[in-house]
């Protein structure tokens, strides 16, 4: 039996459901001397900011127990570089491109949706609403539904792709944001980026990162992303990318089950650069084990019917 | 680029430093280069989730081998200790720009501590029958040379000084005043290149230095070797994530034409020109 792989999540058509998170897989280049990442249902790159950002000082990574901190601070080359250098390399890689973009004010991220060109190996564009929003006194703009809203609106209104906007789970209404973005144009919806933490170490009684804060992400923060999934999956009706942890096929069948349509591979690239692969080829397997024709037959399955047709969403 | 590799031999060195020596047999040794490092998977759960570098101390293409020595530090290299022959490891590498191969004049390796490991792959690789080559090195004690391959040192016939903290073992000091007392030897003014030894070479010839230890000290030697005009190479560390460039968790940063501008220490480097390292960053 043949299992169906495509995925088609709002206008967003991938070969299948297995994509890669963005910040963990730079501008695609370095993964592509281990596979051929056309292989993959698309990639997606380094978050770029308007204008080139050198990012924290080190050290800019600290492990945790079954996860990693880290506190890069969105270094990149900034969106003319990016336009004039990444992106034709991108183009050759032959696989959908999903561009990350973090803006400091709505007019950034305006500005950035606008000139990332409709016609190119850009399939999406994702929007990382977990930016300090400089104007508003720094708060994220991920953390509050107005200002969430207020970011995919103004994106929306400068661009014909597929937009993806993209949560955080420092929040405690999930499904506030999620609905937020969803009436404002945003065609899907990823979780999770990662969640804030810490780590001092006890020689010097100094925090570890520079940054003093960072990220937390890999398999340690696998059951909050879960958790969210299921959360926004009762909360609107948008494709979900799931991401958080996921390491292995099981990880990614388990996201799928709480409502994701797709999977992002994160963290696990670093430890084994080829988790992405073998996630398709165990996802693969694992539909035909069960007698599902297509890998979409799983999505939401968590959610007992009653739960459903009660709740009236789906 | 990713490769299962048979260990062939692992044993401890030296109790006291814990240093022990990994010899593993596989894909990685065909391709090395001397300051190259390989990206170690030490145990088969997320518990420690990351990999850990490692430098690629000696590498035998004839065999297929590469050595690493590696000192346990945590939870991470302490794992790896456990790890016995005969078992594979999951290996990702060789990883990074290595050092420039010196192909005549003069050559001098400057060390602390465990810092002389990737040295040892460039001892190796240098055609010494071309190249002088002399080794500074400087560490603690008498009892960590023993503990960190001066064996290979010795097996290498190579000109060698060392300098301890306590003065058990050569000059009492730091190897950054040996740097500076061989820099000095042959009258090496402002501006000239200095001839390193008595016999050591025709005076004209062009000295380099590469140099591989803590941070302080490759700050120390670059300075030194600035103010006499000796292009020096270092091999710096960094806490990394991936290894392969995509995750941006192992900067630091260099001087360039438009500013100072951040490099990826896995694989831009390990090895930077001394000159472009920007050493006191905020
Ligand atoms: C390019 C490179 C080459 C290296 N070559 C050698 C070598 O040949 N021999 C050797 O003994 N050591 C070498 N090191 C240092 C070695 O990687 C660390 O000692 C090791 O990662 C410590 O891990 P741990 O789990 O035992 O210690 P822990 O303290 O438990 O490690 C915690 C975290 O900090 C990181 N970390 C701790 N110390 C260092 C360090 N000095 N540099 C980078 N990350 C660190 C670990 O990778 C881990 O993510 C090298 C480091 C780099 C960057
Ligand atoms: C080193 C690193 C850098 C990241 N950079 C970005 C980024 O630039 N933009 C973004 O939206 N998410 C970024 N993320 C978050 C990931 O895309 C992902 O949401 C998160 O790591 C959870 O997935 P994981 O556990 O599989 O890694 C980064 C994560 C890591 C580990
Ligand atoms: S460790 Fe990821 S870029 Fe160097």
């Amino acid at each position: 039996m043949k299992v169906d792989l495509t995925t088609n999540l709002g206008g967003l058509k991938l070969k299948n459901p297995v994509l890669t998170a963005s910040g963990t897989f730079g501008f695609g280049e370095e993964y592509a001397r281990f596979y051929d990442l056309s292989l993959l249902g698309g990639v997606t790159v380094k978050g770029i900011t308007l204008q080139p950002r050198i990012g924290n000082p080190v050290p800019r990574i600290a492990e945790t127990p079954s996860g990693m901190l880290n506190a890069v601070g969105l270094e990149n080359p900034g969106l003319e570089a990016f336009l004039s250098t990444c992106l034709p390399r991108l183009e050759r890689l032959n696989t959908a491109v999903i561009v990350n973009i973090s803006g400091f004010s709505l007019e950034e991220y305006a500005q950035l949706a606008a000139a990332l060109p409709e016609d190119s190996c850009i399939a999406a564009i994702e929007v990382n609403i977990s930016c300090p929003n400089i104007k508003d006194g720094g708060m994220a703009f991920g953390t509050d539904p107005r200002s969430a809203g207020k970011v995919l609106a103004v994106t929306r209104k400068q661009t014909r792709l597929p937009l993806i906007a993209k949560l955080s789970p420092n929040v405690t209404d999930i499904g506030a944001i999620a609905k937020a973005v969803a009436d404002n144009g945003a065609d899907i919806i990823s979780l999770i980026n990662t969640l804030l933490g810490m780590r001092i170490d006890i020689k010097t009684g100094r925090p570890v990162l520079a940054n003093t804060m960072g990220g937390l992400s890999g398999p340690a923060v696998l059951p909050v992303a879960v958790r969210m999934v299921y959360q926004v999956y009762k909360a609107v009706r948008l494709p979900i990318i799931g991401m958080g942890g996921i390491s292995c096929w099981q990880d990614a069948v388990e996201f799928m089950l709480a409502g994701a349509a797709a999977v992002s591979v994160g963290t696990a690239n670093f430890v084994n650069p080829l988790a992405p692969l073998e996630i398709i080829h165990g996802l693969e397997a694992y539909c035909r084990e069960k007698g599902y024709h297509s890998v979409q037959e799983l999505v939401g399955l968590a959610h007992c019917k009653e739960e459903l047709t009660n709740d009236g969403k789906r | 680029m990713l490769s299962q590799e048979k260990i062939i031999s692992h044993r401890l060195l030296g109790l006291q430093h814990g240093i022990h020596q990994l010899v593993l047999r596989g894909a990685i040794a065909a391709t090395a280069q001397p300051g190259q490092f390989v990206h170690l998977k030490v145990g088969a759960t997320t518990e420690p989730l990351l990999r850990r570098p490692i430098s690629i101390a000696r590498i035998d293409r004839a065999r297929g081998e590469i050595t690493l020595f590696y000192r346990v530090a945590g939870r991470g290299t302490a794992l790896l200790a456990g790890a016995k022959e005969g078992e594979t490891l999951s290996v990702l590498g060789p990883v990074g720009k290595g050092f420039a191969l010196p192909g005549e004049g003069e050559l001098l390796l400057v060390a602390g501590g465990i810092g002389i490991f990737p040295l040892f792959s460039l001892l190796e690789a240098v055609d010494r029958s071309r190249v002088k080559v002399k080794v500074l090195w400087g560490a603690e004690s008498r009892e960590f040379f023993e503990g960190a391959g001066l064996a290979v040192l010795r097996e290498l016939d190579v000109a060698y000084e060392v300098a301890t903290l306590d003065g058990s073992l050569g000059q009492k000091g730091l190897v950054t005043d040996l740097l500076a007392s061989n820099l000095r030897r042959e009258g090496g003014g402002q501006g000239m290149l200095p001839s390193v030894m008595p016999g050591f070479g025709r005076g004209d010839s062009v000295l380099r230095v590469a140099a591989c230890g803590p941070r302080g000290m490759l700050k120390a030697v670059t300075e030194l070797c600035l103010r006499q005009a000796v292009p020096v190479e270092v091999c710096l560390e960094e806490r990394m994530a991936c290894g392969v460039g995509a995750c941006l968790g192992c900067v630091c940063t260099v001087t360039t034409a438009a500013g100072p501008a951040r490099r990826r220490v896995c694989t831009d480097g390990p090895v930077f020109d001394g000159r472009e390292v920007v050493w006191d960053e905020g």
